[in-house]
């Protein structure tokens, strides 16, 4: 491993890539208590993929993404209805509507299997390591490099222009959405414009990652830069620090094991969290966790 | 007792405002006079906060309107300062007393916009006038509940409104930062600001609210302090939560009964 292994390295600057873009998006997704939406929203967009894709033909349309934005949405909604309206707890509205939308998705696979090139292990698991053959040809013939890459490139650019532009918003109502509306600053645009982004992030990845792991990059990296850091900034710098580290690592242990990348990055995220964890319980004179009070299933 | 005023600085008409059905606030008719300290009493569950919210637009109405300044609420967001209860937001929340404070400017500032050094200043003026400066940096996780009331009264303060509604600012705050917090929204009052604020303490009430509303689902009385306050009124807006022995002995008074005599 000494020489330069191009491959090696595009698919570690990849995944590094997926993993910044999931993290960033994910720090807000847990600042709204909401980690778990991201998770219903990275399997209800699968419906969306498959019209998006019998409609274009082909897994590189235009449509595909619209399909899952407007999925990613309409499961936020319909979340955001079974709790309001239909006064239904909220793991048990995202447990519904995430399972509902993703069999029909499953349904919808089946029937239209003999019209479109799409399976549910390449939705759940994906496969990074394909990523150096499935190159991106310009019209007149030219390789661009890995189409993957590129996706991926794009993504991070309209995160981190998202969250700029937005940045000052995100944070009022994530922390206090009662006082954003009383200011007139419209929360429920904010809230759904940034389960858009984390539904595009979600299809834009899961060629490379899974629709599964995808979620575990929203949540954990951010978990993990919570333990350590009680401040914004820091905690989205830290998150940043720990996609590429997942990376690099997951990369690496997957080589020498000869085993899947994407799994092997989860497992070194979650390796990283239980770590953590465990330092941050020794010194419990300070604060940490995720949450205020300690809760637990046992008592 | 309800005493009307003219050219109000908020007129609510007929406001009915119900959870799933049963109401919780029932026609509730006022108005009030500008630059004064008005208290909103009642018993819990008498529908104080949810007066504030419903003024503020945060809870839908079944009924009635509120005119604030004479116009609906989108039209004058900017004139208005909320305070909601300190309980209704996560205080673990990774961010600093300084930062909490500038949210307070963003109603002002517009979308996309952000927060430059105008707003800094602001919101440490802000800090300034409720005695949290040295605290700027600390992240909001660090501090006592008081403390955690003045910051968000600080946010309120950098909105810069003509009208504040405060949602039970005193709520575990020490007598002595009650008095100061009392003493500045007193000298906000004088200098031509509306402060309206919920509070469940009669004895402070007393001593520094210059109008009162007082609330039991209905709307019990709403005038100046010396106008409003009698026992007859306190009897209506605590009902049935008065000291049990009290009630005894007026009922006794009253009606002159004995049942020995009986």
């Amino acid at each position: 491993m000494i020489s330069f292994d191009q491959n090696a390295f595009l698919i570690i600057v990849t995944a590094s890539l997926i993993a910044i873009s999931c993290g960033l998006l994910g720090v807000f997704m847990m600042l709204r208590k909401m980690a778990m939406t991201g998770d219903a929203i990275s399997h209800a967009v699968l419906p969306g993929i498959v019209i998006g894709f019998f409609v274009s033909g082909s897994q590189r349309g235009l449509e595909v993404i619209i399909g899952a934005g407007l999925l990613g949405i309409l499961a936020t909604l319909m979340i955001d209805w079974l709790r309001k309206k239909a006064k239904v707890q909220l793991d048990a509205s995202i447990g519904i509507t995430f399972t509902l939308l993703f069999a029909i998705g499953i349904i919808l696979i089946n029937i239209f299997a003999y019209k479109v090139d799409l399976d549910q292990e390449c939705v759940l698991y994906g496969e990074i390591a394909y990523l150096p053959i499935d190159l991106w040809i310009t019209g007149s013939g030219m390789s661009m490099g890995p189409r993957i890459t590129w996706l991926a490139v794009l993504n991070l650019l309209l995160v981190l222009g998202f969250i700029r532009l937005l940045f000052k918003e995100l944070t009022l109502t994530s922390f206090d959405e009662n006082f954003g509306l009383a200011l007139g600053i419209p929360a429920g645009a904010i809230n759904l414009s940034l389960m858009s982004m984390v539904s595009y992030t979600t299809v834009s990845s899961f060629e490379a990652v899974g629709a599964i792991l995808v979620v575990a990059l929203l949540v954990v990296p951010p978990a993990i830069a919570f333990l350590w850091t009680k401040e914004l900034i820091p905690l989205m710098k830290l998150t940043v620090l720990l996609a590429l580290l997942i990376s690099v690592l997951g990369y690496y242990l997957a080589f020498w094991l000869d085993s899947s990348i994407a799994g092997m990055m989860v497992t070194v995220a979650g390796v990283i969290f239980l770590v953590s964890a465990v330092l941050k319980s020794k010194k419990s004179k300070f604060s940490f966790g995720t949450q205020e009070k300690e809760k637990s299933f046992t008592h | 007792m309800i005493k009307q005023v003219e050219n109000p600085i908020l007129e609510i008409h007929d406001l009915t405002v119900s959870y799933e059905q049963s109401p919780v606030l029932w026609n509730v008719d006022l108005s009030l006079p500008a630059a004064k300290l008005i208290g909103i009493l009642g018993p819990n569950g008498a529908g104080k906060s949810t007066l504030i919210k419903a003024i503020m637009g945060l809870v839908d109405h079944s009924s009635g309107y509120v005119k604030i300044f004479d116009k609906n609420l989108n039209e004058v967001r900017s004139r208005i300062s909320y305070v909601p209860q300190r309980e209704s937001v996560d205080w673990n929340f990774p961010t600093s007393v300084l930062d909490v404070v500038t949210m307070g400017t963003y109603g002002k500032l517009g979308i996309f916009k952000r927060p430059g050094k105008k707003e800094k200043t602001i919101a440490l003026e802000s800090l300034e006038k409720v005695g949290m400066s040295a605290f700027a940096k600390r992240q909001i996780s660090e501090l006592s509940g008081g403390q955690q009331q003045r910051v968000f009264i600080a946010r309120a303060l950098a909105q810069e409104a003509d009208l504040y509604l405060m949602d039970e600012p005193f709520a575990g705050v020490d007598m002595a930062t009650e008095n100061a917090i009392f003493e500045l929204l007193q000298n906000m009052a004088k200098a031509g600001k509306s402060v309206i604020v919920v509070h469940h303490d009669i004895h402070s009430a007393m001593k520094y609210f210059d109008w009162m509303i007082m609330l039991n689902l209905h709307l019990v009385a709403s005038g100046p302090k010396d106008e409003v306050v009698t026992e007859d009124l306190l009897r209506k807006t605590y009902g049935g939560k008065l000291n049990l022995l009290t009630q005894v002995n007026e009922i006794i008074r009253q009606k002159d009964f004995n049942p020995l005599k009986n």
